[in-house]
Protein backbone atom coordinates (compact mmCIF):
# COMPACT_ATOMS: atom_id res chain seq x y z
CA UNK A 1 0.00 0.00 0.00
CA UNK A 2 1.32 3.44 -1.08
CA UNK A 3 2.19 6.46 1.93
CA UNK A 4 -0.54 8.89 1.94
CA UNK A 5 1.74 11.67 1.03
CA UNK A 6 3.39 11.03 -2.56
CA UNK A 7 7.11 11.39 -3.19
CA UNK A 8 6.96 13.48 -5.75
CA UNK A 9 9.42 15.47 -7.82
CA UNK A 10 8.97 19.38 -8.50
CA UNK A 11 9.35 19.69 -12.53
CA UNK A 12 11.56 22.92 -12.23
CA UNK A 13 14.44 22.59 -9.59
CA UNK A 14 14.98 26.83 -9.67
CA UNK A 15 12.90 29.51 -8.68
CA UNK A 16 12.16 32.68 -10.99
CA UNK A 17 14.46 34.71 -9.15
CA UNK A 18 17.34 32.19 -10.67
CA UNK A 19 17.90 30.41 -7.21
CA UNK A 20 17.62 26.60 -6.28
CA UNK A 21 14.61 25.38 -4.32
CA UNK A 22 16.29 25.92 -1.01
CA UNK A 23 17.30 29.40 -1.70
CA UNK A 24 20.99 28.46 -2.46
CA UNK A 25 23.23 29.72 -5.18
CA UNK A 26 24.81 27.21 -8.19
CA UNK A 27 28.08 27.19 -6.23
CA UNK A 28 26.85 27.19 -2.23
CA UNK A 29 26.73 24.55 -0.29
CA UNK A 30 23.83 23.69 2.72
CA UNK A 31 24.65 24.79 6.03
CA UNK A 32 27.40 22.19 7.43
CA UNK A 33 28.05 21.61 11.52
CA UNK A 34 30.31 18.94 12.69
CA UNK A 35 31.35 17.89 16.02
CA UNK A 36 33.40 15.43 17.45
CA UNK A 37 33.72 12.67 20.49
CA UNK A 38 30.07 12.67 20.52
CA UNK A 39 29.78 8.78 21.45
CA UNK A 40 31.70 8.32 24.52
CA UNK A 41 32.40 4.24 24.38
CA UNK A 42 34.04 4.62 21.28
CA UNK A 43 37.45 5.36 20.78
CA UNK A 44 36.61 7.89 18.16
CA UNK A 45 33.69 9.21 16.98
CA UNK A 46 31.94 12.64 14.77
CA UNK A 47 28.66 13.75 13.80
CA UNK A 48 28.14 15.66 11.17
CA UNK A 49 24.79 18.05 9.94
CA UNK A 50 25.11 18.19 6.79
CA UNK A 51 21.42 20.28 5.92
CA UNK A 52 18.95 17.85 6.34
CA UNK A 53 21.78 15.01 6.68
CA UNK A 54 22.32 13.55 10.51
CA UNK A 55 24.97 11.17 10.43
CA UNK A 56 27.10 9.96 13.00
CA UNK A 57 30.54 7.50 13.20
CA UNK A 58 32.02 5.73 15.28
CA UNK A 59 35.72 4.17 15.49
CA UNK A 60 36.75 0.97 16.76
CA UNK A 61 39.83 0.15 16.91
CA UNK A 62 42.62 -1.37 16.43
CA UNK A 63 41.03 -4.45 17.92
CA UNK A 64 41.23 -7.77 17.71
CA UNK A 65 39.58 -9.43 14.14
CA UNK A 66 36.13 -11.17 14.52
CA UNK A 67 35.62 -13.29 12.08
CA UNK A 68 39.36 -14.25 13.02
CA UNK A 69 40.17 -15.56 9.57
CA UNK A 70 39.83 -12.22 8.05
CA UNK A 71 42.93 -10.86 10.18
CA UNK A 72 46.26 -10.29 7.58
CA UNK A 73 49.39 -11.12 9.25
CA UNK A 74 51.49 -8.10 7.91
CA UNK A 75 48.48 -5.57 8.18
CA UNK A 76 45.77 -4.38 9.81
CA UNK A 77 42.28 -4.39 7.70
CA UNK A 78 39.53 -1.09 7.82
CA UNK A 79 35.74 -1.94 7.54
CA UNK A 80 33.48 0.57 7.19
CA UNK A 81 29.96 -0.36 7.96
CA UNK A 82 27.10 2.45 6.52
CA UNK A 83 24.02 2.36 7.52
CA UNK A 84 20.90 3.82 7.63
CA UNK A 85 17.73 4.10 10.37
CA UNK A 86 14.57 2.57 9.08
CA UNK A 87 12.80 6.61 9.87
CA UNK A 88 15.88 8.39 7.87
CA UNK A 89 14.23 8.36 4.68
CA UNK A 90 10.95 8.66 2.91
CA UNK A 91 9.11 5.72 2.51
CA UNK A 92 10.46 3.07 5.77
CA UNK A 93 13.51 1.78 5.10
CA UNK A 94 13.72 -2.27 6.06
CA UNK A 95 15.91 -2.49 8.87
CA UNK A 96 18.05 -5.41 7.29
CA UNK A 97 20.91 -3.73 5.77
CA UNK A 98 20.17 -3.89 1.82
CA UNK A 99 22.62 -3.99 -1.69
CA UNK A 100 23.22 -0.05 -1.31
CA UNK A 101 24.80 0.05 2.23
CA UNK A 102 26.80 -2.89 1.45
CA UNK A 103 28.28 -0.87 -1.76
CA UNK A 104 28.25 2.25 -0.33
CA UNK A 105 30.15 0.51 3.02
CA UNK A 106 33.01 -0.80 0.09
CA UNK A 107 33.17 2.58 -1.48
CA UNK A 108 33.37 4.83 1.76
CA UNK A 109 36.26 2.19 3.19
CA UNK A 110 38.26 2.30 -0.21
CA UNK A 111 38.24 5.61 -0.05
CA UNK A 112 39.73 6.42 3.13
CA UNK A 113 42.16 3.56 3.66
CA UNK A 114 44.77 5.36 1.34
CA UNK A 115 45.50 7.35 4.53
CA UNK A 116 45.80 5.12 7.14
CA UNK A 117 48.95 3.43 8.26
CA UNK A 118 48.01 0.64 8.68
CA UNK A 119 50.63 -1.55 7.66
CA UNK A 120 51.54 -0.83 11.11
CA UNK A 121 48.84 -2.81 12.85
CA UNK A 122 48.89 -6.21 11.85
CA UNK A 123 46.55 -8.77 13.05
CA UNK A 124 44.18 -5.87 13.99
CA UNK A 125 41.29 -4.24 12.44
CA UNK A 126 39.66 -0.52 12.35
CA UNK A 127 35.68 -0.51 12.33
CA UNK A 128 33.92 2.43 10.85
CA UNK A 129 30.43 2.36 11.72
CA UNK A 130 28.20 5.42 10.36
CA UNK A 131 24.85 5.26 10.54
CA UNK A 132 22.81 7.41 8.90
CA UNK A 133 19.75 9.04 11.39
CA UNK A 134 18.32 11.55 9.01
CA UNK A 135 18.98 11.40 4.91
CA UNK A 136 18.41 14.25 2.06
CA UNK A 137 21.12 13.97 -0.65
CA UNK A 138 24.50 13.01 -0.61
CA UNK A 139 24.72 10.77 2.45
CA UNK A 140 27.84 8.69 0.98
CA UNK A 141 29.95 12.17 1.05
CA UNK A 142 28.90 13.24 4.39
CA UNK A 143 29.54 9.55 5.52
CA UNK A 144 33.38 10.10 3.84
CA UNK A 145 33.59 13.46 5.66
CA UNK A 146 32.53 12.19 8.92
CA UNK A 147 34.46 9.01 9.00
CA UNK A 148 37.77 10.90 8.48
CA UNK A 149 36.74 13.46 10.96
CA UNK A 150 35.98 10.26 13.86
CA UNK A 151 39.31 8.55 12.94
CA UNK A 152 41.28 11.73 13.27
CA UNK A 153 39.15 11.62 16.31
CA UNK A 154 40.61 8.19 17.44
CA UNK A 155 44.13 9.56 17.59
CA UNK A 156 45.33 6.43 14.81
CA UNK A 157 47.73 8.12 12.25
CA UNK A 158 46.62 9.32 9.03
CA UNK A 159 48.34 11.03 6.50
CA UNK A 160 45.75 13.50 5.90
CA UNK A 161 41.86 13.94 6.00
CA UNK A 162 39.65 13.13 3.63
CA UNK A 163 37.01 15.50 2.19
CA UNK A 164 34.53 14.94 0.19
CA UNK A 165 31.33 16.32 -1.85
CA UNK A 166 28.97 15.93 -4.87
CA UNK A 167 28.36 17.80 -7.67
CA UNK A 168 25.62 16.90 -10.11
CA UNK A 169 23.71 18.59 -12.73
CA UNK A 170 19.70 19.94 -12.51
CA UNK A 171 18.18 21.65 -15.03
CA UNK A 172 20.70 21.57 -17.61
CA UNK A 173 23.11 24.08 -14.91
CA UNK A 174 26.18 22.43 -12.90
CA UNK A 175 25.65 22.90 -9.02
CA UNK A 176 27.88 21.86 -6.16
CA UNK A 177 26.11 19.85 -3.01
CA UNK A 178 22.97 18.35 -4.63
CA UNK A 179 20.00 18.03 -2.24
CA UNK A 180 17.47 14.62 -1.93
CA UNK A 181 15.26 16.56 -4.72
CA UNK A 182 17.89 17.14 -7.07
CA UNK A 183 19.47 14.23 -6.55
CA UNK A 184 16.80 12.39 -7.86
CA UNK A 185 14.94 14.48 -9.88
CA UNK A 186 18.42 16.09 -11.46
CA UNK A 187 20.40 14.94 -14.40
CA UNK A 188 23.78 14.04 -13.32
CA UNK A 189 25.27 13.28 -10.02
CA UNK A 190 29.30 12.88 -9.31
CA UNK A 191 30.09 11.82 -5.93
CA UNK A 192 33.66 12.97 -5.61
CA UNK A 193 36.60 12.74 -2.36
CA UNK A 194 40.08 13.78 -2.09
CA UNK A 195 43.12 12.43 -0.06
CA UNK A 196 44.57 15.82 1.07
CA UNK A 197 48.00 14.40 1.53
CA UNK A 198 48.84 14.13 -2.25
CA UNK A 199 45.12 15.96 -3.44
CA UNK A 200 44.09 12.87 -5.30
CA UNK A 201 40.65 11.33 -6.44
CA UNK A 202 40.14 8.98 -4.07
CA UNK A 203 35.91 7.98 -4.74
CA UNK A 204 34.41 8.90 -7.94
CA UNK A 205 31.13 7.67 -9.10
CA UNK A 206 29.23 9.34 -11.84
CA UNK A 207 25.28 8.51 -12.95
CA UNK A 208 23.64 10.73 -15.80
CA UNK A 209 25.07 12.67 -18.70
CA UNK A 210 27.79 14.87 -19.14
CA UNK A 211 30.25 16.07 -21.83
CA UNK A 212 34.21 16.11 -21.69
CA UNK A 213 33.76 19.84 -21.04
CA UNK A 214 31.60 19.71 -18.48
CA UNK A 215 33.99 17.43 -16.61
CA UNK A 216 36.29 19.91 -16.26
CA UNK A 217 33.55 22.49 -14.63
CA UNK A 218 32.14 19.39 -12.22
CA UNK A 219 35.87 18.88 -11.30
CA UNK A 220 36.52 22.58 -10.51
CA UNK A 221 33.10 23.25 -8.73
CA UNK A 222 33.97 20.46 -6.35
CA UNK A 223 37.96 21.06 -5.57
CA UNK A 224 36.43 24.70 -4.10
CA UNK A 225 33.61 23.06 -2.15
CA UNK A 226 36.14 20.64 -1.05
CA UNK A 227 38.39 23.33 0.36
CA UNK A 228 35.79 25.02 2.62
CA UNK A 229 34.01 21.61 3.77
CA UNK A 230 37.97 21.28 4.80
CA UNK A 231 38.58 23.95 6.71
CA UNK A 232 35.42 23.34 9.08
CA UNK A 233 37.33 19.48 9.27
CA UNK A 234 40.22 21.37 10.49
CA UNK A 235 38.49 23.54 12.69
CA UNK A 236 36.43 21.22 14.57
CA UNK A 237 39.41 19.17 15.13
CA UNK A 238 41.31 22.22 16.31
CA UNK A 239 38.54 23.40 18.55
CA UNK A 240 38.24 19.67 20.41
CA UNK A 241 42.26 20.36 21.06
CA UNK A 242 41.76 23.50 22.08
CA UNK A 243 39.62 22.33 24.62
CA UNK A 244 41.36 20.02 26.07
CA UNK A 245 44.49 22.42 26.37
CA UNK A 246 41.95 25.06 28.79
CA UNK A 247 41.22 22.45 30.92
CA UNK A 248 43.21 22.79 34.04
CA UNK A 249 46.18 19.53 34.02
CA UNK A 250 47.77 18.44 36.86
CA UNK A 251 51.08 20.21 35.64
CA UNK A 252 49.90 23.23 34.90
CA UNK A 253 48.27 23.43 38.52
CA UNK A 254 51.94 22.30 40.14
CA UNK A 255 53.55 24.82 38.04
CA UNK A 256 50.94 27.71 39.27
CA UNK A 257 51.68 26.28 42.71
CA UNK A 258 55.25 26.47 42.14
CA UNK A 259 55.00 29.82 40.87
CA UNK A 260 52.76 30.89 43.94
CA UNK A 261 55.56 29.92 46.33
CA UNK B 1 35.05 5.72 32.47
CA UNK B 2 35.70 2.27 33.57
CA UNK B 3 36.70 0.33 30.59
CA UNK B 4 33.86 -1.75 29.16
CA UNK B 5 34.47 -5.36 29.30
CA UNK B 6 31.80 -7.93 28.92
CA UNK B 7 33.62 -9.66 31.79
CA UNK B 8 34.27 -7.53 34.77
CA UNK B 9 37.15 -8.20 37.64
CA UNK B 10 36.44 -9.33 40.61
CA UNK B 11 38.07 -6.55 42.39
CA UNK B 12 35.81 -4.36 40.25
CA UNK B 13 32.81 -6.56 41.00
CA UNK B 14 33.51 -6.77 44.64
CA UNK B 15 33.92 -2.57 44.74
CA UNK B 16 30.48 -1.78 43.57
CA UNK B 17 28.71 -4.50 45.46
CA UNK B 18 30.51 -3.08 48.78
CA UNK B 19 29.86 0.71 48.07
CA UNK B 20 26.20 -0.72 47.53
CA UNK B 21 25.49 -2.40 50.64
CA UNK B 22 27.03 1.04 52.00
CA UNK B 23 23.74 2.60 50.02
CA UNK B 24 26.65 4.28 47.98
CA UNK B 25 26.92 4.45 43.95
CA UNK B 26 30.21 4.78 41.33
CA UNK B 27 28.45 7.68 40.07
CA UNK B 28 27.47 9.20 44.00
CA UNK B 29 23.45 8.29 43.22
CA UNK B 30 21.78 7.18 45.82
CA UNK B 31 19.81 3.50 45.32
CA UNK B 32 17.00 4.73 44.59
CA UNK B 33 18.04 8.08 42.13
CA UNK B 34 17.40 8.07 38.63
CA UNK B 35 20.28 9.73 36.51
CA UNK B 36 19.47 12.51 34.56
CA UNK B 37 16.83 12.62 31.44
CA UNK B 38 17.63 15.04 28.90
CA UNK B 39 14.99 15.18 25.67
CA UNK B 40 14.95 16.41 22.29
CA UNK B 41 11.93 16.06 20.49
CA UNK B 42 11.19 16.10 16.50
CA UNK B 43 14.91 16.16 15.36
CA UNK B 44 14.61 14.03 12.58
CA UNK B 45 13.22 15.65 9.30
CA UNK B 46 12.26 12.95 7.53
CA UNK B 47 10.36 10.62 10.44
CA UNK B 48 6.89 11.56 11.33
CA UNK B 49 7.99 12.15 15.10
CA UNK B 50 11.11 11.34 17.18
CA UNK B 51 13.26 11.78 19.83
CA UNK B 52 16.70 11.88 21.32
CA UNK B 53 16.75 10.71 24.64
CA UNK B 54 20.06 11.05 26.86
CA UNK B 55 19.64 9.07 30.36
CA UNK B 56 23.05 9.82 31.95
CA UNK B 57 25.35 8.89 29.25
CA UNK B 58 23.03 6.37 27.62
CA UNK B 59 21.53 7.94 24.44
CA UNK B 60 18.52 6.40 21.91
CA UNK B 61 17.27 8.29 19.09
CA UNK B 62 13.82 6.63 18.12
CA UNK B 63 11.72 7.74 14.88
CA UNK B 64 7.94 6.96 14.02
CA UNK B 65 7.25 5.77 10.22
CA UNK B 66 4.09 5.04 9.23
CA UNK B 67 2.44 2.79 6.44
CA UNK B 68 -1.55 1.85 5.18
CA UNK B 69 -2.56 -1.95 5.51
CA UNK B 70 -5.27 -3.93 6.14
CA UNK B 71 -6.26 -4.58 9.41
CA UNK B 72 -6.00 -7.68 11.66
CA UNK B 73 -9.49 -9.71 11.17
CA UNK B 74 -10.22 -9.82 14.36
CA UNK B 75 -9.89 -6.08 14.84
CA UNK B 76 -11.09 -4.76 12.00
CA UNK B 77 -11.07 -1.19 13.23
CA UNK B 78 -8.04 -0.59 14.98
CA UNK B 79 -4.52 0.08 13.51
CA UNK B 80 -1.47 -1.80 14.57
CA UNK B 81 1.84 -0.28 16.30
CA UNK B 82 5.07 -2.00 16.25
CA UNK B 83 8.23 -1.25 18.36
CA UNK B 84 11.70 -2.41 16.81
CA UNK B 85 15.21 -1.40 18.45
CA UNK B 86 18.33 -1.88 17.02
CA UNK B 87 21.65 -1.97 19.52
CA UNK B 88 24.42 -0.31 16.88
CA UNK B 89 27.51 -1.95 17.16
CA UNK B 90 28.31 2.06 17.10
CA UNK B 91 27.16 2.45 20.19
CA UNK B 92 29.73 0.30 22.54
CA UNK B 93 31.85 -2.57 22.31
CA UNK B 94 29.75 -5.01 23.25
CA UNK B 95 27.39 -4.93 20.87
CA UNK B 96 27.96 -7.07 17.42
CA UNK B 97 26.65 -6.61 13.76
CA UNK B 98 24.11 -8.95 12.50
CA UNK B 99 20.22 -9.32 12.85
CA UNK B 100 18.77 -8.22 16.07
CA UNK B 101 19.79 -10.75 19.11
CA UNK B 102 17.97 -11.43 22.44
CA UNK B 103 18.96 -8.21 24.19
CA UNK B 104 17.64 -6.09 21.35
CA UNK B 105 14.21 -7.90 20.82
CA UNK B 106 13.94 -7.87 24.51
CA UNK B 107 14.31 -4.18 24.75
CA UNK B 108 11.79 -3.89 21.55
CA UNK B 109 9.21 -6.21 23.64
CA UNK B 110 9.47 -4.95 26.90
CA UNK B 111 9.24 -1.09 26.07
CA UNK B 112 6.50 -2.64 23.49
CA UNK B 113 4.49 -3.83 26.17
CA UNK B 114 4.48 -0.90 28.26
CA UNK B 115 2.56 0.84 25.54
CA UNK B 116 0.43 -1.66 23.99
CA UNK B 117 -0.99 -2.82 27.29
CA UNK B 118 -1.46 0.66 28.66
CA UNK B 119 -4.47 2.06 26.56
CA UNK B 120 -1.47 4.70 25.31
CA UNK B 121 -2.12 4.34 21.78
CA UNK B 122 -5.14 4.80 20.58
CA UNK B 123 -5.77 2.40 18.19
CA UNK B 124 -9.19 3.24 16.59
CA UNK B 125 -7.83 6.41 15.97
CA UNK B 126 -5.56 4.60 13.40
CA UNK B 127 -8.36 2.97 11.49
CA UNK B 128 -8.77 4.54 8.02
CA UNK B 129 -11.79 2.47 6.71
CA UNK B 130 -13.09 -0.25 8.84
CA UNK B 131 -11.76 -3.77 7.27
CA UNK B 132 -10.00 -1.97 4.27
CA UNK B 133 -7.33 0.62 5.51
CA UNK B 134 -5.65 1.16 8.81
CA UNK B 135 -2.40 2.85 10.05
CA UNK B 136 0.88 0.43 10.52
CA UNK B 137 3.00 2.96 12.86
CA UNK B 138 6.62 1.98 12.95
CA UNK B 139 8.62 3.08 16.24
CA UNK B 140 12.44 2.26 15.82
CA UNK B 141 15.09 2.91 18.41
CA UNK B 142 18.38 3.10 17.70
CA UNK B 143 21.12 3.08 21.10
CA UNK B 144 24.19 5.24 20.14
CA UNK B 145 25.53 5.15 23.23
CA UNK B 146 25.17 1.89 25.54
CA UNK B 147 26.12 3.35 29.53
CA UNK B 148 23.45 1.11 30.86
CA UNK B 149 19.59 0.72 31.48
CA UNK B 150 18.34 0.93 27.75
CA UNK B 151 15.05 0.02 28.66
CA UNK B 152 13.81 3.07 30.85
CA UNK B 153 15.27 5.37 28.10
CA UNK B 154 14.03 3.21 25.15
CA UNK B 155 10.57 3.76 27.08
CA UNK B 156 10.48 7.52 27.38
CA UNK B 157 12.15 7.64 23.69
CA UNK B 158 9.30 5.41 22.16
CA UNK B 159 6.55 7.31 24.39
CA UNK B 160 7.94 10.91 23.27
CA UNK B 161 8.47 10.05 19.56
CA UNK B 162 4.37 9.01 19.86
CA UNK B 163 3.77 12.33 21.41
CA UNK B 164 5.47 14.33 18.69
CA UNK B 165 4.09 12.13 16.03
CA UNK B 166 2.32 14.47 12.96
CA UNK B 167 1.16 11.57 10.64
CA UNK B 168 -0.98 12.94 7.71
CA UNK B 169 -4.73 11.76 8.02
CA UNK B 170 -5.64 9.56 5.10
CA UNK B 171 -8.84 9.02 3.86
CA UNK B 172 -10.35 6.38 0.58
CA UNK B 173 -11.41 8.58 -1.25
CA UNK B 174 -12.88 8.18 -4.99
CA UNK B 175 -9.54 7.26 -6.43
CA UNK B 176 -8.56 5.90 -3.40
CA UNK B 177 -6.02 6.74 -0.70
CA UNK B 178 -6.17 10.55 -0.10
CA UNK B 179 -4.37 13.13 1.82
CA UNK B 180 -6.76 15.38 4.11
CA UNK B 181 -4.49 17.52 4.19
CA UNK B 182 -4.30 17.21 7.89
CA UNK B 183 -2.09 15.44 10.36
CA UNK B 184 -2.78 13.04 13.29
CA UNK B 185 -0.87 14.08 16.31
CA UNK B 186 -0.41 12.94 20.11
CA UNK B 187 -3.39 14.86 20.74
CA UNK B 188 -5.19 12.39 19.31
CA UNK B 189 -3.30 9.41 19.16
CA UNK B 190 -1.52 9.20 22.34
CA UNK B 191 -3.43 8.95 25.77
CA UNK B 192 -2.46 7.41 29.02
CA UNK B 193 1.54 7.75 29.50
CA UNK B 194 2.93 4.73 30.55
CA UNK B 195 6.68 5.20 31.85
CA UNK B 196 8.92 2.14 32.59
CA UNK B 197 11.07 2.10 35.46
CA UNK B 198 13.52 -0.63 35.76
CA UNK B 199 15.55 -2.26 38.79
CA UNK B 200 19.21 -4.01 38.99
CA UNK B 201 19.59 -6.88 41.83
CA UNK B 202 23.02 -7.65 42.98
CA UNK B 203 22.75 -9.98 46.50
CA UNK B 204 20.19 -8.74 48.19
CA UNK B 205 20.13 -5.39 47.08
CA UNK B 206 17.92 -4.08 44.65
CA UNK B 207 18.47 -0.13 43.00
CA UNK B 208 16.39 2.03 40.48
CA UNK B 209 18.09 2.89 36.77
CA UNK B 210 21.31 0.75 36.80
CA UNK B 211 24.20 2.26 34.82
CA UNK B 212 26.60 -0.12 32.84
CA UNK B 213 29.41 -1.58 35.48
CA UNK B 214 26.51 -2.06 37.80
CA UNK B 215 24.44 -3.63 35.00
CA UNK B 216 27.31 -5.99 34.06
CA UNK B 217 27.89 -7.25 37.74
CA UNK B 218 24.21 -7.52 38.17
CA UNK B 219 22.47 -10.74 38.98
CA UNK B 220 19.33 -9.52 37.13
CA UNK B 221 16.95 -6.80 36.78
CA UNK B 222 12.70 -6.31 36.68
CA UNK B 223 11.31 -3.28 35.25
CA UNK B 224 7.84 -2.61 35.97
CA UNK B 225 5.37 -0.37 33.35
CA UNK B 226 2.87 1.86 34.77
CA UNK B 227 0.44 4.50 34.03
CA UNK B 228 -0.75 6.94 36.80
CA UNK B 229 -3.02 4.48 38.40
CA UNK B 230 -2.24 0.58 37.35
CA UNK B 231 1.02 -1.52 36.41
CA UNK B 232 0.65 -2.33 32.88
CA UNK B 233 3.93 -4.74 32.30
CA UNK B 234 6.08 -6.41 34.39
CA UNK B 235 9.92 -7.90 32.70
CA UNK B 236 12.19 -9.51 35.25
CA UNK B 237 15.17 -10.73 33.35
CA UNK B 238 18.57 -12.43 34.51
CA UNK B 239 19.28 -15.30 37.11
CA UNK B 240 18.35 -13.46 39.81
CA UNK B 241 15.18 -14.04 42.23
CA UNK B 242 12.93 -11.58 43.85
CA UNK B 243 10.93 -12.32 46.85
CA UNK B 244 7.17 -11.33 47.21
CA UNK B 245 7.84 -8.98 49.62
CA UNK B 246 10.37 -7.23 47.21
CA UNK B 247 7.94 -7.15 44.15
CA UNK B 248 4.93 -5.43 46.13
CA UNK B 249 7.92 -3.36 47.42
CA UNK B 250 9.13 -2.40 44.07
CA UNK B 251 5.46 -2.03 42.51
CA UNK B 252 4.75 0.49 44.99
CA UNK B 253 7.96 2.59 43.91
CA UNK B 254 7.70 2.03 40.22
CA UNK B 255 4.28 3.97 40.62
CA UNK B 256 5.77 6.30 42.63
CA UNK B 257 8.80 6.97 40.78
CA UNK B 258 7.23 6.68 37.54
CA UNK B 259 4.28 9.44 38.96
CA UNK B 260 7.22 11.94 40.15
CA UNK B 261 8.98 11.06 36.10
CA UNK B 262 5.90 11.93 34.21
CA UNK B 263 5.60 15.06 35.89
CA UNK B 264 9.05 15.78 35.71
CA UNK B 265 9.45 14.95 31.80
CA UNK B 266 6.51 16.57 31.24
CA UNK B 267 6.32 15.03 28.05
CA UNK B 268 3.57 16.44 26.57
CA UNK B 269 5.22 19.59 26.34
CA UNK B 270 6.47 17.85 23.18
CA UNK B 271 2.97 17.69 21.16
CA UNK B 272 3.37 18.45 17.75
CA UNK B 273 1.43 21.59 16.64
CA UNK B 274 1.42 21.26 12.58
CA UNK B 275 -2.21 21.86 12.41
Amino acid sequence: MPLIIKDEYPEKLFRKDGKRLDGRERNELRPIKMEVGVIKNADGSAYLEWGNNKIYAAVYGPREVHPHHLAKPDRGILRVFYRMATYSVFDRKRPAPGRREKEISMIISDCIEPVLFLELYPGTSFEVFIEVMDADGGTRCASVTVAALALADAGIPMKSLVTAVAVGKIDKEIVVDLSGIEDKAGEADLPYAITWFNEEISLLQFDGDMDLDELNKFLDLAKNALTSIYQIQLETLKSKFLKLSEEPSIEKEEALIEGEK
Amino acid sequence: MMDIKRIISKIEKNYIKSNLKKGERIDGRGLWEYRDFKIESDIIASAEGSADVLLGDTRIITGLKYDVGTPFPDLPNEGVCTVMAELLPLASPLFERGPPDEQSIELARVVDRGIRHADCVQTKKLCIKEKEAVYILFVDMYVINHAGNLIDAGGVGALTTLISAHIPEGIIGENGLEWTGKYLTGETLVKELPLVTTYGKIDDIIFLDPNLPEELVSEGRISISTTESKITSIQKSGVATFSIEEIKMLCKDSMEKSKKLRKELNLLQYLNKTD
